[in-house]
């Protein structure tokens, strides 16, 4: 169980940016957009056996050629203000059915990760998922950003449509993230290295759906790259988020019309400034979460 | 993550060039119990090694099949006389490259396994009428070539579908390829609607093909009644429903039935061999 890296390229305060697949694959969506765009050089991975079951096998003429595993890869790319490490990880190692990682696989997962960061002394890892969220999907998603040390506080109150938890209605600064993009957070606290976790809102509605949402990975690359100084052509999420809206569309209109028109009302809700409340107030907050969780109740009783 | 042994051996076999046999318990047609069970009552086997459950099964309980309380198995048996060794085990719900290797570390270890015949059994849109015959996946060409005269159908073509994950068998015979221990997986057709009661002529088809490979001389006396009582049990249900013989009949045509028609056909077929056993 390791790393196996292909080369040591010389790399300058690198920052390094993680991903695992989640709700909306908004993170990895993000991740993967930003490594196709910028290059990125593969130049190691993890070893997979001892932490996934095999994704595919190939035989040729009654013999075993190839058996598969989900890839979790590292790649590079020297940039003019700091270099920059990706690390894209196919599947979570769960166990059990489980589609997050958790237990001893998911905190040696987050460990060899972190070995790779540390071995080319980047100086701060980012991770990126999905926030679950009363938005609509016709809304610009914000990003929900949490620091691992106090001291990155300040910066991201300087990100662009970024809130932190605390800003969060109704949250009082407290939440999970769920699986290894919140994990190596943790593991990257325990080690002393700093560490951001990007999350791109999806609507509460959309997230037990089999879709990806890329217009909240849109949202977690603003972020990133105004951040990291770099330049990236974001026109292949939209591209992507075209070819999926007619589904979430079609979808909303299956929604009963007396829930449908409590989500409705999320369409005029505008955040100015990351703290102050839109125009549902905390009661009706929690009657449209109710209404949304009857519906897929329902749903998932066959009603 | 611990790495420790999770085999734990009872007794050293005294075996020089031995094949090891292995069955998973739940596979269709009774095909991996039933062909160890068979080997081990034949050649009297003798457990010497097991695999502890503890990393590899989900252990919050136990499952009730047939009436009686399950608990996950994962067991070596020695047939000395035959350089033979078997083991049957309960699929591994965690930790499947760990278990895969441990079976193989007490095989090559302690065994001295020079060739692996891992069993598995395939459902199929096919009549239990229909001739069988023995599919074979095997590790490399030099395997393949070196088996040529036994009949296998070694010529397919696969890939994983999507949607879709590769066999514990295709994971095991990828792993004694990497450690290059000759090895071959099995498939052997069975009825779908014999999946999930005992299909003796499956059965018989694998075993055939390891007493002529391993040289074993097994008396099949017992197994070709078996398949003669299952063959009238058939029969009989087939001359009691018209339905079910159109079904079987159509089978026999290469036509395929709909998916209700093949639940009814599984829910009579079962039934039927029930009451008749």
């Amino acid at each position: 169980m390791g790393i196996r890296l292909y080369q040591e390229p010389r790399l300058e305060n690198p920052v390094m940016v993680a991903s695992w697949p989640g709700i909306g694959n908004i993170g990895i969506i993000a991740v993967d957009t930003l490594r196709e765009m910028l290059g990125a050089e593969e130049f190691g991975e993890i070893e997979p056996w001892h932490f996934f079951y095999p994704k595919r096998v190939l035989i040729r003429k009654g013999v075993l050629e190839c058996l598969e595993f989900p890839g979790s890869k590292f790649y590079f790319r020297t940039m003019e203000r700091g270099d920059l490490i990706l690390f894209v990880g196919e599947e979570q190692p769960a166990e059990g059915g489980r589609v997050y990682a958790e237990g001893k696989k998911a905190y040696c997962m987050a460990n060899l990760v972190l070995d790779v960061a540390e071995k080319f002394k980047c100086r701060r890892i980012y991770t990126s998922g999905a926030a679950v969220a009363l938005t609509h999907h016709t809304m610009k998603p914000r990003v929900w950003a949490v620091p691992n040390s106090e001291g990155l506080i300040r910066e991201i109150r300087g990100y662009e449509n970024t809130v932190l938890m605390s800003d969060i209605e109704g949250t009082g600064g407290q939440g999970n993230i769920t699986g290894l993009n919140g994990l190596l957070l943790g593991v990257a606290k325990r080690r002393g290295l700093e560490a951001i976790c990007l999350m791109g809102e999806i609507p509460v509605y959309l997230q037990g759906l089999p879709l990806s949402y890329p217009k909240a990975s849109k949202s977690v690359l603003e972020v990133l790259s105004r951040d990291l100084e770099i330049e990236v052509n974001l026109d292949k999420l939209d591209e992507l988020d075209e070819k999926i809206e007619p589904g979430i569309e079609e979808f909303y209109r299956q929604i009963p019309l007396e829930v449908r028109g409590q989500l409705d009302r999320l369409r005029h809700v505008t955040y100015t400034e990351p703290s102050e409340p839109g125009p549902i107030t905390e009661e009706e907050e929690q009657r449209i979460m109710q209404e949304v969780e009857k519906f897929f109740k329902r749903r998932g009783e066959g009603g | 993550m611990s790495l420790g042994d999770p085999a734990g051996i009872y007794r050293a076999p005294e075996l020089r060039q031995s094949s090891l046999v292995l069955g998973w318990s739940d596979d269709a047609g009774g095909v991996g119990r039933k062909v160890t069970e068979y080997l081990n009552r034949k050649l009297k086997g003798q457990e010497v090694a097991e695999i502890d459950p503890e990393d590899f099964f989900s252990l919050g309980g136990v499952a009730v099949r047939s009436d009686l309380a399950q608990f996950p198995e994962s067991k070596f048996y020695a047939c000395q006389a035959h350089e033979l060794v078997v083991f049957r085990s309960d699929p591994p719900r965690v930790e499947w490259y760990r278990f895969l290797n441990s079976i193989l570390d007490v095989a090559e270890c302690h065994c001295r396994v020079k060739e692996l015949c891992i069993l598995g059994a395939m459902v199929t849109a096919s009549a239990h009428t229909t001739p069988r015959q023995l599919f074979a996946v095997f590790d490399s060409a030099e395997t393949k070539g070196s088996l040529s005269q036994y009949g296998l159908v070694g010529d397919m073509d696969y890939q994983t579908p999507p949607g879709e994950r590769p066999t514990l068998n295709s994971f095991l015979l990828w792993i004694a390829k990497g450690r290059n221990l000759r090895a071959l997986s099995l498939w052997v057709p069975i009825p779908f609607y014999l999946a999930r009661v005992e299909d003796a002529q499956a059965q018989k088809k694998v075993l055939s093909f390891l007493d002529e490979r391993l040289n074993l001389r097994i008396d099949f006396s017992d197994l070709n009644q078996e398949i003669q009582e299952q063959n009238e049990k058939l029969a009989q249900a087939r001359s009691l429903s018209p339905e079910i013989d159109d079904y079987i009949h159509r089978l026999e045509s290469n036509l395929m039935l709909s998916d209700e028609e093949n639940g009814e056909l599984i829910k009579k077929i079962e039934s039927s061999l029930r009451e008749r056993s």
